[in-house]
């Protein structure tokens, strides 16, 4: 029963025109980058120096440097819409009644609406980490990957660094829509959620300029996402991106369990 | 009115009641939107709740549900407390509440297709099969494939209903179905409720369209300001609403003082008067009049209809509070 919740989910976020659209404009990005480095190496023959140096026929850097860059601002948006459509919306349109009727115990639902989440932002990124490779290789070529050390690794474990990268991506992603999801369960307007949501990143980013708040960057969600480049050293530190992981659960749990209490005691 | 009220609800009875609460109060921050509702909802019957706009119909619904949580109260719901038992009696139970609910993105099919794959009882392989038998009830088979987008106001209102009836039910509840359908429409609703009626289902319509509750329904609940002020079987309440004569005659001065003499209570109305039959007769009231020198062109027995008990129930409802009742019942009989 639970796997047929799960497939009507997904299946039923894959069916909106605005995820189809979201996923259009993800791919972009890597494509985007690729194309916009390759003009600026035959241009200036060199590229501008540290990120035109490292990605110059280094084409497997693209899908790590363009996941590192929409984390940001791009993902963190996307997770927020499927968090907002999720409950909020359903609510809107009248469906969230309907399937509480069914009936679906509030806490399964909230399980099926994070499930749902969880996948299409895995499909988005590993969708984004594949364009990555490919347009990266064909506009810049690539002989393995060169990593911050300075070292270079061979294909396969590129591959498996991208692989990594896209886990540790994915789960700042869900952990951030786990917060929206709690939002959601609060009201009928999605935009209300997507507005929390960005409003949270980007005043997030802004604290996180200033020392004079340090105290408070540990507990920044925006805080770890630098962290996550160490996947590109060699060998692994493993140290900022546990950190980075570790903050990202909380998010996670905290939201899931502000989102089942609002869901569970909410009126319908 | 109804003859087990007084059965205690800590036996979760086995005894032919679908659906039944105790004291219902349900307050929104200082607004009572129901309060005291002791609705019975006998297994089999078809109930008609009805109540002007804002009378607690859809709240009480939604309580009946397990959508809202009541402030106060108990609810049972076929044989089962709620909320701990939801999940083991609402996969029995059919709802359409609130207006129609579906995604405007998908198409009808589709959109029953993803309630199928919510409803408990309804195996995988068979989801396909209920989905087109549903839309085939209501009548939608042909514009299944259409954009929910697109659809027609009636058209909703028969997705809706469609997946209310997905599976066999033991309990149809259904709030406001008529509304923004057409007479065909209207008539189609009839057959179904008539078709789950048939089939033993119970079936709960609430509605402000009282010719819609007289036609179909077997049971009555009225709702007032968030309380039921009455409720029982539909013959058996309008059978106590007492009868009337109506009298057509040009002289109703002489009829009035002709029956004032005799002791009978009547009024003038329209092209004659009204009589009450309380303690009387027809035969009698038009000998009174024949003989008081009233012409009588045309009297006729004035069988108290739904619309008339209801406009009786929420006026007196009205004078108790001293106040005007003219809204309301405007509100109530559209």
């Amino acid at each position: 029963m639970i796997t047929r919740q799960f497939g009507s989910e997904v299946r039923w976020m894959l069916r909106r025109p605005r995820t189809l659209i979201g996923l259009f404009g993800l791919v972009l990005v890597p494509i985007v980058i690729s194309f916009g480095i390759w003009t600026a190496g035959e241009d200036e023959g060199g590229g501008p120096p540290g990120l035109g140096a490292i990605l110059q026929g280094n084409g497997m850097v693209v899908p790590i440097f363009t996941l590192f860059l929409s984390l940001n601002l791009l993902l963190p948006l996307v997770a927020s819409i499927w968090a907002a459509d999720g409950l909020a919306g359903e609510a809107q349109h009248g469906t969230l009644r309907g399937l509480l009727v069914a009936p679906v115990s509030r806490v399964r639902l909230l399980f099926v609406k994070l499930f749902g989440l969880a996948a299409m932002s895995l499909f988005a990124v590993t969708l984004m980490a594949v364009v990555g490779i490919i347009a990266g290789t064909a506009f810049l070529g690539t002989d393995g990957m060169m990593t911050l050390s300075g070292t270079t690794l061979d294909t396969g474990e590129g591959l498996l660094r991208i692989a990594l990268f896209v886990v540790l991506v994915t789960f700042q992603m869900v952990s951030i829509g786990a917060v929206a999801l709690a939002v959601s369960a609060a009201t009928e307007h999605p935009l209300v959620v997507q507005a929390a949501t960005m409003t949270t990143i980007i005043v997030f980013q802004v604290l996180g300029q200033f020392s004079s708040l340090d105290w408070l960057h540990p507990f920044l969600i925006t805080t770890g996402f630098p962290g996550l480049i160490d996947v590109m050293r060699d060998p692994v530190p493993l140290d900022q991106i546990w950190d980075s992981t570790l903050l990202a659960g909380c998010y996670l749990l905290i939201g899931t369990g502000l989102a089942a209490m609002r869901l569970i005691t909410k009126d319908n | 009115m109804t003859t087990s009220t007084s059965a205690p609800v800590t036996a979760p009875s086995t005894t032919a009641v679908a659906a039944r609460t105790r004291g219902l109060r349900k307050e929104y921050g200082s607004t009572v939107a129901v309060d005291r509702v002791d609705l019975e909802l006998p297994q089999g019957a078809v109930l008609g709740m009805l109540g002007p706009n804002g009378s607690g119909k859809t709240t009480t619904i939604r309580m009946l549900l397990g959508l809202v949580r009541p402030t106060e109260g108990e609810i049972e719901l076929l044989g089962r407390r709620l909320p701990d038992g939801a999940e083991q009696v609402l996969p029995h139970v059919g709802a359409l509440v609130e207006g129609p609910g579906f995604h405007p993105f998908l198409s009808g099919r589709e959109n029953l297709v993803r309630c199928a794959a919510f409803e408990p009882l309804l195996p995988r392989k068979q989801i396909k099969q209920a989905v087109e038998e549903a839309l085939d009830r209501v009548g939608l088979a042909q514009a299944a494939h259409r954009r929910y987008r697109g659809y027609s106001l009636g058209m909703k209102q028969r997705l809706g209903l469609a997946g209310a009836l997905l599976v066999p039910r033991k309990l149809v509840v259904l709030d406001e179905p008529t509304n923004g359908l057409d007479p065909a429409g209207t008539r189609e609703i009839r057959k179904i409720i008539a078709e789950l009626h048939a089939a033993g289902s119970t079936v709960l319509v609430s509605s402000h369209l009282l010719s819609e509750v007289e036609a179909t329904c077997t049971h009555v609940a009225v709702l007032h300001r968030g309380t039921v002020v009455a409720q029982g079987e539909l013959t058996e309440l309008l059978q106590a609403g007492g009868s009337a004569l109506q009298v057509i005659t040009p002289d109703v001065e002489k009829a009035l003082s002709a029956l004032r003499q005799a002791k009978i209570s009547a009024r003038p109305l329209g092209d004659g008067l009204r009589v009450e039959l309380a303690g009387t007769s027809a035969p009698q009231v038009i000998e009174t009049l024949v003989q008081g020198g009233a012409r009588v062109f045309e009297a006729t027995r004035w069988k108290t209809g739904l619309e008339e008990l209801f406009a009786r129930l929420t006026e007196a409802e009205e004078a108790e509070r001293g106040m005007s009742a003219v809204d309301t019942l405007d509100g109530g009989s559209r």
